[in-house]
């Protein structure tokens, strides 16, 4: 059954969601934390069958981490961004490796780059960057050319050459 | 993780055999690229695999939050190879969506000509990739060569033979040169002719058809359940196209015809290239036949003081290889705050990988990979 996309908000507020209509194909949920796999099951329920894939944003000014999970439905065709906003200093959230096998790389990534942990996922070993020594790299606190620097012993403004 | 082994290290022993482990990376000439496969084997069968990612991992993401919006343009086409201009036109229209505006017409017709070309640059370093897995390196070389022809365009187009930077926000950054479209329309005709004989050495060579025949067999239902996109979503039987059903530049204005099988073998796949390039050329025809005049870009100013209002947008695009996506999101600044890129290989490319390898004899990875069309840079980033 092919829902439109005004179908599809109001379903999403009846649940009491907040829902933003973004674009003509794409929509924003906000999602709790303790509410995603009911959220990501029921959004399965009525067609949106393709994990697009999962990343995260670091908003370090509010001391949260936002994690945005696309999905896209090629029944109603719609694409839904249904975003959960964690605590930055003890960012945890379910995995969803349950619904979606492939998720299980885009946590791996999401873990290796931003430190979030997904309880539940049994395998959240580097999938890219080998020996890593310091803070998650796509942490808006980690600084590039501070870590260049220090690492590879590198001047400033290349030294005194 | 532990260093990738360069050497065959003996793991275990099983049934009176020796169990080994193999890289299966750089250092062997059936890899696309800087890739790796950790392969655990008994003679030359496969017991189990670990990919490993990572070797071409650039920190693009981290670098976009660095720059420029415009700066970006020159390294997002760094993030495929072999089709570039997905990128660029992807990341373009997010920032378009967030800004709110319409890009001229003529504009979109420019950069679905493009993406077009850079389908069909794809599709031919895909199909002769395939071909020199199984040994055929004469696919190779005759596609390499007509590959050529259409990098001789761009680069009368754009000044760049791979990496174009042609897309910038509000359109595209000149039109097209006089004389370029006819020289374009003899390299289609040329491409045409070209297929008769791609079909006699590669289609319809009985090499191809034994090796590939019910190779990594994905089913209609599990190609929706892992994430697949493009080529191999439809050579699975599934009638989805971005273009069709999310359409952006000019393809609302086009009729694109898609194209299922139902096979879902390597074979299938290769096939279904085979098709969708034939396809191609003739969209682009179309798309040449229905281009209006006018303006290619929008006055925005000076796009390096470029401030794109803070909102978030995530625009996609179908890439030879799949779906090809861009998460933008923007404070307000003169800088993005966060993209992040959805590259199309990541689901075959480490999913499938640990589904289909086991009990596959070495020989036929190189050939699985170029049915998938695996990209390793789109998969680090």
């Amino acid at each position: 059954m092919k829902l439109s996309k005004e179908e599809i908000i109001d379903l999403l507020k009846q649940r009491g969601l907040e829902v933003n209509d973004l674009y003509p194909t794409q929509i924003s949920v906000i999602v709790n934390k303790e509410n995603l796999i009911n959220h990501l099951v029921y959004l399965k329920s009525i067609g949106f069958d393709h994990l697009s894939f999962i990343n995260a944003v670091d908003f370090i000014d509010e001391g949260e981490f936002e994690l945005v999970y696309h999905v896209w439905s090629y029944t109603n065709k719609v694409h839904v961004l249904n975003k959960v906003r964690i605590d930055r200093n003890d960012p945890k959230i379910p995995t969803i490796v349950d619904l979606w096998e492939q998720a299980q790389f885009y946590e791996q990534e999401v873990h290796e780059f931003f430190g979030i942990v997904f309880e539940g996922n049994k395998d959240l070993s580097p999938l890219f960057l080998e020996n890593w020594l310091d803070i998650p790299p796509l942490r808006k606190d980690f600084d590039t050319r501070e870590f260049s620097i220090r690492l590879f012993d590198a001047k400033p403004n290349g030294g005194d050459r | 993780m532990d260093a990738p082994s360069y050497m065959l290290t003996k793991i275990a022993e099983k049934d009176d055999l020796a169990v080994y482990e193999l890289f299966f990376g750089p250092n062997h000439p059936g890899m696309h690229g800087n890739f790796g496969y950790v392969l655990e084997m008994i003679g030359t069968e496969i017991v189990k695999v670990r990919p490993n990612a990572g070797q071409l991992h650039r920190g693009f993401e981290k670098l976009m939050e660095q720059k420029l919006w415009v700066q970006n343009i020159a390294l997002v086409p760094r993030i495929c190879v072999v089709d570039p201009d997905p990128n660029e036109v992807a990341y373009c229209t997010a920032i378009e969506k967030i800004m709110g505006i319409e890009i001229p017409d003529r504009a979109k017709f420019i950069r679905t000509i493009t993406l077009e070309m850079s389908r069909l640059t794809s599709f031919l370093m895909g199909m002769g990739a395939l071909g020199a897995a199984l040994g055929l390196y004469t696919p190779m070389y005759i596609m390499t060569a007509d590959r050529d022809l259409i990098l001789d365009l761009f680069e009368w187009l754009t000044g760049g033979r791979i990496y174009h930077i042609f897309n910038i926000p509000g359109g595209v950054r000149n039109d097209l040169p006089e004389g370029w479209v006819d020289r374009l329309n003899k390299v289609l005709d040329h491409l045409e002719k070209r297929l008769i004989e791609y079909d006699k050495i590669l289609f319809e060579n009985p090499i191809v058809h034994k090796r590939l025949k019910g190779l990594g067999y994905v089913s209609k239902e599990d190609a929706v359940r892992f994430g697949l996109t493009g080529p191999n979503l439809r050579a699975s039987g599934n009638p989805y196209d971005v273009r069709v059903d999310d359409p952006y530049a000019a393809y609302a204005y086009l009729d694109v015809k898609v194209i299922i099988q139902e096979g879902g073998d390597a074979l299938t796949r290769a096939v279904q290239v085979r098709i969708e390039f034939e396809e191609t050329i003739k969209l682009i025809r179309q798309a040449l036949k229905l281009m209006p005049e006018g303006e290619v870009r929008l006055n925005l100013g000076n796009l390096a003081m470029l401030k794109v209002p803070k909102g978030e947008a995530y625009a996609k695009v179908e890439s030879s290889k799949g779906e090809f996506g861009y998460y933008v999101v923007s404070d307000g600044g003169m800088k993005p705050y966060r993209v992040a890129v959805r590259g199309p290989s990541l689901p075959a490319g480490l999913l499938l990988a640990q589904k289909h390898l086991p009990k596959m004899k070495i020989d036929d990875v190189a050939a699985w990979m170029g049915s998938l069309a695996i990209c390793p840079p789109d998969i680090d980033k």
